[in-house]
């Protein structure tokens, strides 16, 4: 069952034989996007102008737009959130190995050292 | 390591690889959208009833035509650069192996602590356990500690080679009489593949190298059994 899944896992779409859309984070969503984008700015162009294929052409620009925003603004978000992750990763390395010792980050300056002579 | 019939990059172990990966990405979906525009010109040119035999020029299309590609190349190239710049940061190895080349083995030097050297051959298919990978198994690996960054010192004894190991974005040729260096940080413990990949005569397929990342304490216990079998 686990070996079945793995598969069609790794056996991803490829679109236009390029793309692996399923596998490749943001893909399918840009695409998608991409996809609704162009109907909506055909369909609004050729609504206002009755212009068939000038609302192609408009449609086929509103796939480009929408589709490389949409995936810039996911890659961006992921590109921030796997930074974040590697800090956390390592933050929490670092204060596993450093607990309760000198060169730990967290440990308050002076506050162990006894008063002095009354 | 690869799964049959494996068109895509194997799943990234080092954080170089991640980033690769992630350019790699950036890449296809710009050369996808390419694609799909030269495909839509196509449709249009074939599909259009106009001509005009008196077009001269049309300065908007040329300087879109022209526009438009260099920002592309700017969007591809920036962050090419900067993950060019990224290997090449001077980072403090926990350790330092050097890889020989030969024809047709490896062998691997760990001389930061102790002297600790050993050759890797590929393991012959009759040899093989069940569940061992045929041209890919050795019987020595290249022991690292997990998520500790190694060193690696590549050359070679006789004829070029190139150390490889596609999991860590890592290909150095080894060239005789030259060192090369590169570095890598396992973000997991595991067994990673690679195979050389320069020519470099009869049994060039058949020198693998395989890389075993292991917790620190079990590092420290290898090296020391090594040493005793020396």
């Amino acid at each position: 069952m686990a070996g079945h899944e793995e598969e069609s896992k790794s056996k991803g779409f490829r679109l236009l034989g390029i793309l692996d859309v399923q596998n490749t984070p943001c893909a399918r969503d840009a695409i998608l996007h991409g996809a609704g984008g162009s109907v909506t700015a055909g369909l609004l162009h050729f609504l206002v102008t009755s212009r068939v294929r000038r609302s192609y052409h408009v449609g086929f620009a509103g796939f480009m737009l929408t589709t490389l925003g949409s995936w810039f603004y996911c890659r961006l978000n992921n590109a921030k959130l796997r930074v974040q992750q590697r800090m956390i990763q390592d933050g929490i390395k670092n204060k596993i190995v450093y607990e309760g010792t000198v060169i730990d980050p967290t440990r308050k300056h002076g506050a162990q050292t006894p008063p002095g002579p009354s | 390591m690869a799964h049959p019939a494996q068109l895509g990059f194997q799943d990234a172990t080092s954080p170089l690889m991640e980033e690769l990966l992630h350019f790699h990405d950036h890449a296809l979906m710009i050369v996808l959208l390419i694609s799909v525009m030269v495909l839509y010109i196509i449709t249009c040119l074939i599909t259009t009833k106009m001509t005009d035999k008196h077009i001269l020029d049309s300065q908007e299309i040329e300087i879109v035509w022209t526009v438009l590609p260099a920002i592309t190349l700017i969007l591809i190239a920036l962050p090419s650069l900067r993950i060019l710049y990224l290997m090449d940061e001077i980072n403090d190895p926990h350790l330092t192996i050097k890889a020989m080349g030969h024809q047709w083995y490896w062998s691997y030097e760990y001389t930061d602590y102790e002297d600790l050297a050993f050759d890797s051959y590929m393991l012959p298919t009759q040899d093989l356990s069940p569940g061992q990978f045929r041209l890919l198994e050795a019987d020595h690996r290249m022991v690292v500690p997990v998520e500790s960054p190694i060193r690696v010192l590549i050359s070679a004894e006789d004829v070029l080679h190139s150390w490889v190991v596609p999991t860590l974005g890592i290909k150095m040729d080894a060239v005789p009489g030259r060192l090369n260096q590169t570095a890598f940080i396992t973000a997991r413990p595991g067994v990673y593949y690679g195979q050389c990949s320069e020519i470099c005569g009869a049994n060039h397929s058949f020198m693998p190298i395989v890389v075993e990342a292991v917790p620190l304490n079990h590092f420290e216990a290898w090296t020391t059994l090594m040493l005793e079998e020396a």
